[in-house]
C-alpha cells in the first residue's frame, strides 16, 4: 500500500483502505481514473483486470464503478473506485489498456444502461437478447411491473387471495356492507 | 446457384461417422453446490399457506393454490404456493421471507422435459426426487426480513395501580405503533378468527402509511366499538398471526386502540360521516350493551329510525358494568357511546322491558325488535351456604363498585371461578386492599381468561390456587365465612379433549375469609319473553334462540349478543349485532328476513 500513497496526491486519490493485507480500494475522479489504471498497469505491476462493476446509488444521483485489478508478483489486488453521475452515465473505456474491458463495458451498458463510447460493441447485446426495458439493474427498475408487462401468464395460471379463500370456506355467508355500497 | 452451395448441405455428413471433439458428460455427474438453490421444496404439515412467497417473488412466479387433502382452517388458508419456473430466477427471496420456515429450495436443478407444462408445480405436493432433499438453500441465519419481537407495552408499576383505578395498560407510541404495524405480512388469516372479520391487515397498513383517518373508517366498518376492543377484546385474531409461528404474534389488538387514542373524537366524528337516506323504517333495540348498540349503529347508518331501551341509567352494558375501570375507563366508553348515538340513534335510559314496557308492545309499535340483554346474573355454585351474608357475586360485586357504592370487603376475599370475572373482580378486590386469592378447579393454563390478564393479576398480588374445587361454604368465628375445598387431580379425557378435574378423597382444606365472591358464570333473566302474549321468541333455558343472521321464530323479532351466542365476549356481540342489522334492513325493507 506504500505504493498507493506515492500515487495519492498526483491522482487526487480522495479515499484508501485496505480490507485485507492482499485487498485494498482507492477512489479518484473519473477523469483521472483512465491514467490511474495505466500507471498501475504499466508501472506498478498491477497487469492483470479481473472484472468491472457498478452499483447503482438512485439516493445520490450516483454510479459507483469498481475496476478490480491484480498484481501477480505482490498477490494483491486493488479495488479501483470512481464515481459518475446517474443522469449522462458516460464512462472512458478502458479496452485500449485491457483488451477484455470491453465485454465488462458491453455488460454494463446492457444492465445499468452506463456507456462507454469507442468500445468495441459495446451496444450489442449481452446477455438479455431482445430487452425492452430499461436497463434492469437500475434500482428504480419495477422487476414486478416488467415482468407482468412482458411474460404474460402461462396458460393455466390462476392464484387465490388467502382472505378471500378463507372466506369462501370458512364463513360464505358473511358480507361487509359499506364495501357494496 | 453454384454447385458447392448444393451439396454444402451434405458435406457434412461425411463427420458423421468421426469422434466429436465435444464430450457428452453424464449429467448425473454435476451435483450442485450444498447449498445451490434449486428446485424449491415445501414442508406442507408446517406450511400454513400465508402468501408471503407470492406477495414477495418479483417475477410474479407464484400462485397460491389448492391442494387435495389441505383443509382450510382458522390458522391455515389451505393454499400452497405452485412455481412457474418459466418466470423463477432463482433468486430465494420467497425462502427468506417464509413466516413458518416451511419453504426451502433443494440443490437440484438439472431436469429435462420437452413439456414446458411441467416445469410448474406445487412444491412439496407432487413428489418430486428432490422433495427430501437436505442440501440446497435455507434461510441462512444471522438477518431475517420478517421481526419476531412485539414492541414491548408500557404498564402502570402494579405496586402503584393497585392503590386506585386508573389505567394499567398505557398503549403505544406513534413511534411503537408503526414499528409494531411494519411486522404484520399482511396475510390476513387473522380475518377468519375474528367474529366480526374485521379488516385487520388493512388498518394496520394504514397505520404503517400514517393514514389514522382511514384507518378509522375501516375500523368502523366493522366495529362500531375500537375503543373498547381496543382494550379488552379476547383477539382470537392474534392466535391465527402468521407472524407468531416462529415469534410474537403482531400485536393486533393494541393497534387497534392506538387508532383510536390517537385520533381526536371530533376527528372520528368527521371520519364516519352521517350520509344516509331516511328509509322511514322503525326498529326497537333491548339492551346497549356491545351487541345492542352495534346493531343500532348499522341500522342508524341504513337509514333506519332505532331506540335503544337500557335499563340502567348508561349505556355499555358489561363493558360499563362488569369490566373495571382500570381496563377500560369510563371516559373512553362515553366517547365511544357518543359517536353511535351521533349517528341518530336514541337511547332510552331506565326502562326495562318486561317491567316498564313490554316486548308485545314494542313488537306492536315498531317494525323490527332486536333482542341483545345480556347475561345480567350470575351463576349459582349449587353449594350449601351460598346465601351466607359473606357470599356476593362477582358481577354484583363489580357492577356496585362501577356504579360508586361503598363496599366492605374486609382484609381477606377468596374468588371462586377462572375466567375474566373471576380475575377482575380479584383484581377489583386488591384495589380495596383485599389480600385476594382465586380458587380454579383446573390448571392455570386451562383458565378462560386473558394471559395478560392472569399474568397482571399475579404481579398486583393477587394468588391464585388451581385444581381447587369448593365444597361447602360454613359460617366461621369472628363473623367470616369458611370455604371449604378440596384438592384435585387432573384426569386424562383422551386426546383432543380437556382434562377432568376429580376431587382426591380425604384432601380437604378450608379457607377462612372476610368476603367470598363467586365468579363461575352468568345467566339470562328471560322473564320479559315467557310473560309476552302475543310476541313469542323461542327459547332454550338460557338462550333465546336466534340463526347466523340473528333471526328467531319471530319473523319480526331478532336477537344476538351473550343471550345468544355460545362464545360470550364483546366481539362476538358486536358481530351479532352486525348481522343482525343487515337481516333487520332487508326484513324491514322487504318483509323478508335476509337469505
Ligand atoms: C366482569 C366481566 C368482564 C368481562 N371481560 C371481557 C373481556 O375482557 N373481553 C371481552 O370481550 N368480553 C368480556 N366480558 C364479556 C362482555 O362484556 C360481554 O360478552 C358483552 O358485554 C356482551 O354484550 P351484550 O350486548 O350481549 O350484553 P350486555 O353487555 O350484557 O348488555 C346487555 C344490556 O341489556 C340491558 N338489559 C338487560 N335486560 C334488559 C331489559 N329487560 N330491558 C332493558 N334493558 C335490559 C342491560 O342493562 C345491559 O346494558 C366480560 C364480562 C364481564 C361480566
Ligand atoms: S426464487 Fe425468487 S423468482 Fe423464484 S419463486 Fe422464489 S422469489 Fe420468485
Amino acid at each position: 500500500m506504500e505504493q498507493i500513497n506515492e500515487l495519492k496526491a498526483r491522482y487526487s486519490i480522495s479515499d484508501s483502505r485496505d480490507q485485507r493485507p492482499d485487498l485494498g480500494f482507492i477512489t479518484v475522479d473519473p477523469g483521472r481514473l483512465a491514467a490511474l489504471l495505466a500507471e498501475l498497469q504499466q508501472v506498478r505491476g498491477y497487469t492483470h483486470l479481473s472484472f468491472i462493476t457498478a452499483v447503482d446509488y438512485p439516493e445520490t444521483g450516483t454510479f459507483q464503478l469498481t475496476y478490480m485489478v491484480h498484481n501477480f508478483e505482490s498477490a494483491h489486488s486493488l479495488g479501483v473506485r470512481t464515481v459518475i453521475s446517474r443522469d449522462t452515465a458516460l464512462m472512458e473505456s478502458v479496452h485500449h489498456l485491457w483488451k477484455q474491458a470491453k465485454t465488462y463495458q458491453r455488460e454494463l451498458k446492457e444492465m445499468y444502461g452506463i456507456d462507454f463510447p469507442g468500445s468495441p460493441g459495446v451496444d450489442d447485446p449481452f446477455i438479455l437478447e431482445g430487452w425492452q426495458g430499461p436497463p434492469p439493474m437500475r434500482r428504480d427498475f419495477d422487476t414486478r411491473a416488467y415482468s407482468e408487462k412482458t411474460y404474460f401468464p402461462r396458460p393455466g395460471r390462476k392464484t387465490s387471495d388467502p382472505r378471500r379463500h378463507m372466506q369462501s370456506r370458512l364463513y360464505p355467508d358473511y358480507t361487509p356492507f359499506e364495501e357494496e355500497t | 446457384m453454384k454447385l458447392k452451395d448444393l451439396i454444402a448441405p451434405f458435406s457434412v455428413w461425411k463427420r458423421a461417422t468421426e469422434k466429436p471433439y465435444t464430450a457428452m458428460k453424464p449429467l448425473s455427474e454435476r451435483p450442485g453446490a450444498d447449498r445451490y438453490r434449486g428446485f424449491h421444496i415445501n414442508d406442507q404439515e408446517k406450511c400454513i399457506g400465508c402468501g408471503s412467497c407470492e406477495a414477495i417473488c418479483q417475477n410474479g412466479a407464484i400462485d397460491m393454490v389448492e391442494v387435495a387433502g389441505v383443509e382450510t382452517t382458522l390458522t391455515d388458508s389451505g393454499l400452497r404456493p405452485r412455481i412457474d419456473y418459466g418466470r423463477c430466477c432463482w433468486c430465494a427471496l420467497c425462502v427468506d421471507i417464509c413466516t413458518t420456515d416451511s419453504l426451502a429450495m433443494s440443490n437440484e436443478y438439472v431436469w429435462i422435459d420437452e413439456d414446458p407444462e411441467v416445469f410448474r408445480f406445487i412444491a412439496g405436493a407432487e413428489g418430486k426426487p428432490w422433495d427430501n432433499s437436505e442440501k440446497g438453500y435455507r434461510r441462512s441465519g444471522g438477518y431475517s426480513l420478517l421481526d419476531p419481537e412485539r414492541v414491548p407495552m408500557i404498564l402502570e408499576d402494579p405496586k402503584k395501580g393497585v392503590t386506585s383505578f386508573i389505567e394499567m395498560v398505557k398503549g403505544y407510541s406513534a413511534d411503537a405503533a408503526r414499528q409494531e404495524a411494519r411486522r404484520c405480512v399482511d396475510c390476513g388469516l387473522c380475518i377468519a378468527s375474528c367474529p366480526a372479520h374485521m379488516d385487520i391487515p388493512d388498518y394496520i397498513r394504514a397505520i404503517r402509511d400514517d393514514d389514522l383517518e382511514e384507518a378509522v373508517k375501516i375500523l368502523y366498518r366493522t366495529n362500531p366499538m375500537p375503543a373498547t376492543c381496543g382494550r379488552i377484546c379476547t383477539r382470537n385474531c392474534e392466535s391465527a398471526c402468521a407472524i407468531g409461528v416462529k415469534g410474537d404474534p403482531v400485536a393486533i389488538r393494541w393497534l387497534k386502540r392506538y387508532i383510536i387514542d390517537a385520533v381526536d373524537p371530533s376527528d372520528i366524528t368527521a371520519a364516519l360521516g352521517k350520509e344516509f337516506s331516511d328509509s322511514g323504517k322503525t326498529v326497537a333495540v333491548i339492551g346497549a350493551g356491545p351487541g345492542g348498540l352495534s346493531c343500532a349503529y348499522y341500522l342508524a347508518r341504513m337509514g333506519h329510525h332505532v331506540t335503544v331501551f337500557e335499563s340502567s341509567k348508561k349505556a355499555g352494558g358489561m363493558i360499563r358494568y362488569g369490566v373495571p375501570e382500570y381496563r377500560m375507563p369510563y371516559d373512553r366508553l362515553d366517547d365511544e357511546i357518543a359517536h353511535i348515538t351521533e349517528q341518530g340513534v336514541t337511547i332510552t335510559y331506565g326502562v326495562t322491558i318486561g317491567v316498564d314496557k313490554s316486548l308485545d308492545e314494542l313488537a306492536a309499535s315498531f317494525d323490527a325488535v332486536f333482542i341483545s340483554t345480556g347475561l345480567p346474573d350470575a351463576s349459582s355454585l349449587r353449594l350449601t351456604g351460598e346465601d351466607l351474608p359473606g357470599v356476593l357475586s362477582g358481577v354484583e360485586f363489580l357492577e356496585r363498585v362501577a356504579r360508586g357504592e361503598t363496599i366492605t370487603l374486609g382484609r381477606t376475599v377468596a374468588v371462586i371461578g377462572g375466567g375474566n370475572v373471576a380475575i377482575d373482580a380479584a383484581r377489583t378486590a386488591r384495589r380495596f386492599g383485599a389480600e385476594t386469592t382465586i380458587y380454579y378447579r383446573r390448571r392455570e393454563e386451562d383458565m378462560p381468561a386473558d394471559w395478560e390478564e392472569i399474568h397482571d393479576a399475579k404481579l398486583e398480588g393477587v394468588e391464585i390456587i388451581t385444581q381447587s374445587i369448593p365444597i361447602q361454604l360454613e359460617k366461621a368465628a369472628r363473623g367470616k365465612t369458611g370455604l371449604v375445598w378440596g384438592r384435585a387431580r387432573m384426569e386424562d379425557q383422551g386426546p383432543g379433549k380437556r382434562p377432568r378435574p376429580v376431587l382426591i378423597v380425604g384432601e380437604t382444606y378450608t379457607a377462612e375469609v372476610d368476603t367470598v365472591i363467586s365468579a363461575i358464570g352468568q345467566t339470562a333473566d328471560l322473564s320479559y319473553i315467557a310473560e309476552s302474549k302475543t310476541a313469542s321468541v323461542g327459547i332454550d333455558g338460557n338462550k333465546v334462540l336466534a340463526d347466523y343472521h340473528g333471526r328467531t321464530e319471530n319473523v319480526k323479532i331478532f336477537a344476538g349478543g351473550d343471550v345468544v351466542n355460545s362464545i360470550g365476549d364483546a366481539i362476538a356481540a358486536i358481530a351479532d349485532g352486525y348481522r343482525a342489522a343487515r337481516s333487520i334492513d332487508a326484513y324491514v325493507l322487504t318483509g323478508k328476513g335476509k337469505t
